[in-house]
């Protein structure tokens, strides 16, 4: 399969106040390939909400580089560079509450790509958005009402057909289920496959549910404290964990069946998630691993591929 | 006739609470809200019963409006009772001389960070339910604290009892909040959402401590929720509200096992599944929840149910045993209803 | 148990419009407009508002009286629609003999009038002199006569003739007795007097009270220039001077915070938009502004300025005001900014490929300009008050120009003989500022309201 985006050693650090350095993102290197869903999952902390934003150019990158079809994109966004990359990447939202401008109608946001892209008249755009409102399972006449008067799951599809308009080949869904009722998850869940089947998009799907991260993916990234530690098809890595920290978040992940639950054994993690915050050497997850062993907390494991298995794993084990 | 599915318990004591025929309201600008309409439920001793729900569906309402938590001019309770071992707690915040909130009765909410007081250290939020319910004094109760500290697996539980909330993370706030509602030993714990707001990992750490401290305390725990994981982790019984009433209420393999009720039917086919075997599409409930300005006359899940019949939109189903300590309510179950779906558990006798 | 038919159990059609909406779609402004509807205490204000621009911006039209004009006819009148007054003939002197008498002690030898009050009594007994006293409130238990008029310490001297500053009002006029010491007595008597207003022939002649014209003779009742509202101490209409110092108040209270907001908008917006150093500038600048003595800047701007004669002072006032108090306001939008722009549909836009300045107007002010207008709303009383407060200590407006505070100033000397002076321009102000502020109260419950946006 063509790689369509790749990030190589991406770092991002924040600066706050008294010389002290978040390590949001530190040296992830990952490859998507064309018409892949690769879901990004982890805890508070790990960084993978700064990974998607550093990706799509949202936040300035601090080292390392990303590459789409080959070609470097800059290392930090001018207008014109989102401008350009408007029609080839995209973002779909966390919170439904906060990512509609409150102040325009749903015509309005849905319709603002188009307008800044392309001289279109106005009843051209407004074809265009009725013909997405009703792609995303809203009405045509929704378009001149406010977002408030919407459910959080209504409001999410417009996020969709917003992003969706210019036709984007790669979207970046920042979790973009996590505010939303079980039930309505499900629906949009169905519709962003759907839309990826018929437009053949290529998804980077990051959020903390990890049952609903293996049922959407195909393969599986989980990152701890801003490195990524594991790496290959979905359920491969959710069934038959390799790396301590993602066996511990497998089994932590509460199952919708009592049978299973009542035979589950207590959690063996221990601790709390460390801060990002001037994190120390070796292996992250060394203070809190069941598996710990000496040379964890002196070197920190690089992401290797595995060799009998479809993988990558930062462990010292292998 | 209501069946109280923990009637059956083994030694057939009285339910420790009993609510019955809960009905609460909200005066708003745009109208009022019913927001609970009618609900009842049983709680034993060193049992968990979950209510499970999406947002809108009144089970923090119900919960709160119990604990006397809802400001009585918007919110009303129009109907109903809710009996602690017997006694009326409804509207009334002490019984036999004893105080109910903080005492007899502990509450834990959703988001630890904004229901501690950060002006407080958190030895003495803990020590102060035990100076206020038992007239400890403050030396006495900050070293009670400590052991509650403990108890709860907050690790140097001594260096920490003197911090403050901001010094804690979101899943030691949680096990603070945890040792502050058990402080004064209550019968019941009541749980609105304590893990929503927390990490999965962190998640499972609070679950398995709520689980222990039931085994070692005895107490029972009311479980609110929206999680059917966390509800097959830690109930013993469980309730299905939707739209202001309870749906399906029945022990936790009942529920999940013999679902019969299209909502609960619904919401797991809604979830994914982790069975290796079983690769199943999501598939989602269309719609969403009635409009509790103006409820409707009949089953509120009607608009949304594959199954539904005329009789659901005119009246509301009564409540149809499955078995002593499992009932539904939805009129499939009826003698007369024709379809019994495969999906949902009909008893023996009505096939 | 209710019986049911078959019928009753046969499917249900699928509901159309699952997703229906049942209430009609409002913008946030109609949403905010009907919420502050709603509230009863924020419509009146609005009502009152209102009522106070008419009358500043259409009083003058229907009420054309020039507020300098001096009516000396009817100096520190009260409030009232009595306005006639009796022609007399030409003051002359009085000796003392009169036409009357009475047996009261104390006795007008004639009527009294504006012209003058004469009074006759009979000696006190043990009276070595008599005193006069006038008094505008009855001489209750505790004695207190009032102004002192006269003194006769002699006995042969039993009649006075009043011309202080005569009002058509009622008067209590007291003698008291004194002793050989000069000391009061206890013994005095009273007599309460209404005096009638009268104007010579030769006055209403001459201050063109009637056309030159008109036969006027001695008997004659003719009416005096009405002043619903009263006069001041000076003669000038209070309605006419209360509508050109709404003028001025409302011009500055207006104009400066509009002025003041809006510059303060542009600043906290690029300063919030831009951040890092820029921002710390421009913030640290703004606070050095803040820091200024407000009151010591106000007058210095004034001196500095220089008001020439014939001017007005307006300008300055507004100028000084607008450069004091901008900082509030850029601080305001400033955290708003800062605020939004962590908000998912900036960083949405900016993927779509929107520039910095489409970013700013199009998503960022717009959703400032409810704390905006409830800011401005604020910073209107706030305004006006200031203006009256300065105008009152003497460093606001300069006189003619008449404001509501220098109003205020001049009525403090007439307080507790005609508090209509003082008590007109005071409740204006009170009744503007308290309007204003209920009405920014009502805003900005209506418009938090929906910027409180949640499920």
């Amino acid at each position: 399969m063509t790689e369509l985006l790749a990030t190589k050693q991406l770092t991002k650090h924040f600066k706050i106040a008294r010389g002290q350095v978040v390590h949001a993102v530190d040296q992830v290197s990952l490859s998507i390939a064309e018409k892949e869903i690769v879901g990004l999952v982890g805890e508070s902390g790990s960084g993978k909400s700064t990974y998607g934003k550093t990706l799509l150019g949202l936040h300035q990158k601090t080292a390392g580089t990303v590459t789409y079809r080959g070609e470097v994109l800059p290392q930090k966004y001018q207008p014109a560079d989102f401008q350009r990359m408007a029609t080839r990447m995209q973002m779909i939202f966390q919170d439904p509450y906060s990512s509609l401008n409150p102040r325009m109608t749903v015509g309005e946001i849905i319709g603002e790509g188009l307008k800044l892209h392309y001289a279109q008249d106005a009843i051209s755009i407004r074809d265009q958005v009725a013909e997405w409102l009703e792609r995303v399972g809203l009405e045509a006449d929704h378009m001149s009402r406010y977002p408030h008067e919407f459910s959080g799951g209504q409001r999410q599809r417009i996020g969709i057909a917003r992003a969706m308009i210019l036709k984007p080949e790669f979207i970046v869904c920042d979790e973009p289920i996590s505010a939303l009722d079980v039930s309505v998850q499900a629906q949009v869940i169905n519709l962003l496959g759907e839309l990826k089947n018929s437009m053949g998009l290529t998804l980077l799907f990051i959020a903390h549910d990890l049952s609903m991260v293996r049922y959407v993916s195909d393969r599986m990234a989980v990152m701890y404290l801003g490195s990524l530690i594991e790496l290959g098809p979905a359920d491969e890595v959710y069934f038959r964990p390799r790396h301590p920290y993602t066996e511990v978040l497998v089994n932590s992940n509460p199952e919708a069946d009592p049978d299973i639950e009542r035979q589950r054994p207590s959690t063996s993690i221990q601790g709390e998630i460390p801060s990002p915050v001037n994190v120390p050497a070796g292996c992250r997850f060394a203070n809190r691993c069941p598996k710990v062993m000496d040379v964890c907390r002196e070197i920190t494991p690089e992401l290797i591929p595995l060799a009998d298995l479809d993988r990558q794993v930062a462990c010292h084990l292998y | 006739m209501s069946l109280s599915p923990a009637q059956q318990s083994d030694n057939g004591a009285q339910p420790l609470l009993q609510v019955s025929g809960l009905e609460v309201e909200f005066t708003t600008y745009g109208g009022i809200v019913h927001a609970v309409r009618g609900v009842d439920f049983e709680v034993n001793s060193g049992q968990t019963l979950a209510i499970v729900g999406e947002s809108g569906c009144g089970k923090s309402v119900t919960v709160q409006s119990m604990m006397g938590l809802i400001p009585m001019p918007p919110g009303r309770i129009v109907a109903g009772s809710a009996r602690l071992r017997g006694e009326e707690i409804l509207g009334r915040n002490i019984i036999n001389g004893k105080d109910i909130r903080g005492n007899e009765i502990g509450m834990i909410f959703q988001d630890p960070m904004t229901s501690l007081n950060p002006t407080m250290t958190i030895g003495a939020q803990i020590a102060e339910p035990l100076q206020v319910h038992r007239g400890y004094s403050y030396q006495q109760a900050f070293t009670h604290a400590i052991e509650l500290l403990e108890m709860t697996r907050i690790p140097e539980a001594t260096k920490r009892a003197r911090q403050y909330p901001f010094e804690f993370s979101g899943g030691m706030l949680q096990r603070a909040m945890i040792a502050m509602s058990i402080a004064c030993k209550p019968a019941i714990l009541v749980a609105d959402e304590p893990t929503t707001a927390l990490d999965v990992t962190i998640q499972a750490q609070i679950l398995d401590l709520l689980k222990d401290l039931q085994a070692e305390t005895g107490m029972a725990i009311i479980l609110i929720t929206h999680d059917l994981g966390v509800v097959a982790r830690l109930a013993d019984n469980v309730a299905v509200m939707y739209a202001g009433k309870i749906v399906e209420h029945g022990s936790v393999d009942d529920v999940f096992y013999r679902s019969s009720h299209p909502y609960t039917l619904g919401l797991r086919d809604a979830m994914p599944t982790n069975d290796p075997e079983r690769q199943h599409r999501l598939e989602p409930i269309e719609g969403s929840p009635p409009d509790l300005f103006s409820p409707p006359a009949g089953c509120g899940y009607a608009p949304r149910c594959p199954y539904a019949m005329r009789i659901c939109q005119q009246f509301y189903p009564e409540k149809f045993p499955q078995s002593d300590s499992h009932y539904s309510g939805c009129w499939l179950h009826h003698p007369q209803a024709p379809q019994h779906p495969e999906r949902l558990y009909f008893k023996a006798e009505n096939q | 148990m209710h019986q049911f038919s078959a019928a009753d159990f046969a499917p249900l059609e699928p509901h159309e419009s699952l997703h229906g909406i049942s209430r009609p779609s409002l913008s946030y402004w109609q949403d905010a407009w009907i919420r502050l509807k709603a509230n009863k205490r924020a419509l009146v204000s609005l009502f009152i508002v209102g009522l106070l621009l008419t009358f500043t911006l259409l009083g003058p039209l229907m009420w054309p009286v020039d507020p300098g004009a001096q009516d000396l006819e009817q100096i520190s009148q009260p409030p009232g629609m009595d306005r006639s007054a009796l022609i007399v003939p030409d003051y002359q002197p009085w000796d003392g003999s009169s036409e009357r008498s009475d047996v009261s002690d104390l006795y007008l030898a004639e009527t009294a009038t504006t012209q003058a009050v004469r009074l006759k009594w009979d000696a006190l007994s043990g009276a070595a002199g008599h005193r006069v006293y006038r008094n505008i409130f009855p001489v209750g238990p505790e004695q207190a006569f009032g102004v002192p008029l006269a003194e006769f310490f002699d006995n042969n001297t039993l009649y006075f003739e009043d011309r202080l500053d005569l009002r058509p009002e009622r008067y209590y006029y007291t003698v008291v007795a004194l002793n050989s010491d000069r000391s009061l007595s206890g013994v005095f008597v009273t007599l309460a007097v209404n005096v009638l207003r009268v104007t010579s022939l030769t006055d209403a002649q001459e201050r063109g009270l009637v056309d030159g014209n008109t036969n006027l003779a001695v008997g004659d009742q003719i009416d005096l220039a009405l002043h619903p509202l009263g006069t001041d101490y000076l003669g000038r209409d209070m309605l006419a001077r209360l509508m050109a110092g709404a003028r001025v108040s409302l011009f500055i209270g207006i104009g400066a915070p509009f002025l003041f907001v809006l510059f303060g908008m542009a600043y906290g917006s690029i300063a919030g938009f831009l951040g890092g150093h820029i921002d710390q500038v421009m913030m640290r600048f703004a606070d050095f502004v803040v820091a200024l003595p407000f009151l010591l800047f106000m007058i210095m701007f004034k001196i500095a300025f220089g008001i020439g004669p014939g001017e007005s002072g307006v300008f300055p006032m507004l100028v000084a005001l607008v450069i004091l108090m901008w900082p509030a306001t850029a601080r305001l939008v400033r955290g708003q900014i800062l605020q939004i722009r962590e908000q998912g549909y900036i960083a949405a836009s900016q993927l779509l490929g929107a520039k910095t300045n489409y970013l700013i107007l199009r998503h960022m002010i717009p959703n400032t300009l409810g704390v905006v207008l409830v800011t401005i709303t604020f910073a209107i009383p706030n305004a006006i008050f200031i203006e009256a407060f300065l105008s009152f200590i003497g460093m606001g407006v300069a006189p003619p120009t008449p404001s509501w505070g220098s109003m205020s100033n001049e009525g403090i000397k007439t307080m507790l003989t005609h508090p209509h002076e003082l008590v007109l321009p005071a409740l204006f102000i009170s009744i503007t500022v308290l309007a204003f502020n209920l009405l920014g109260d009502g805003l900005r419950d209506a418009l938090d309201a929906r910027m409180r946006n949640t499920e």
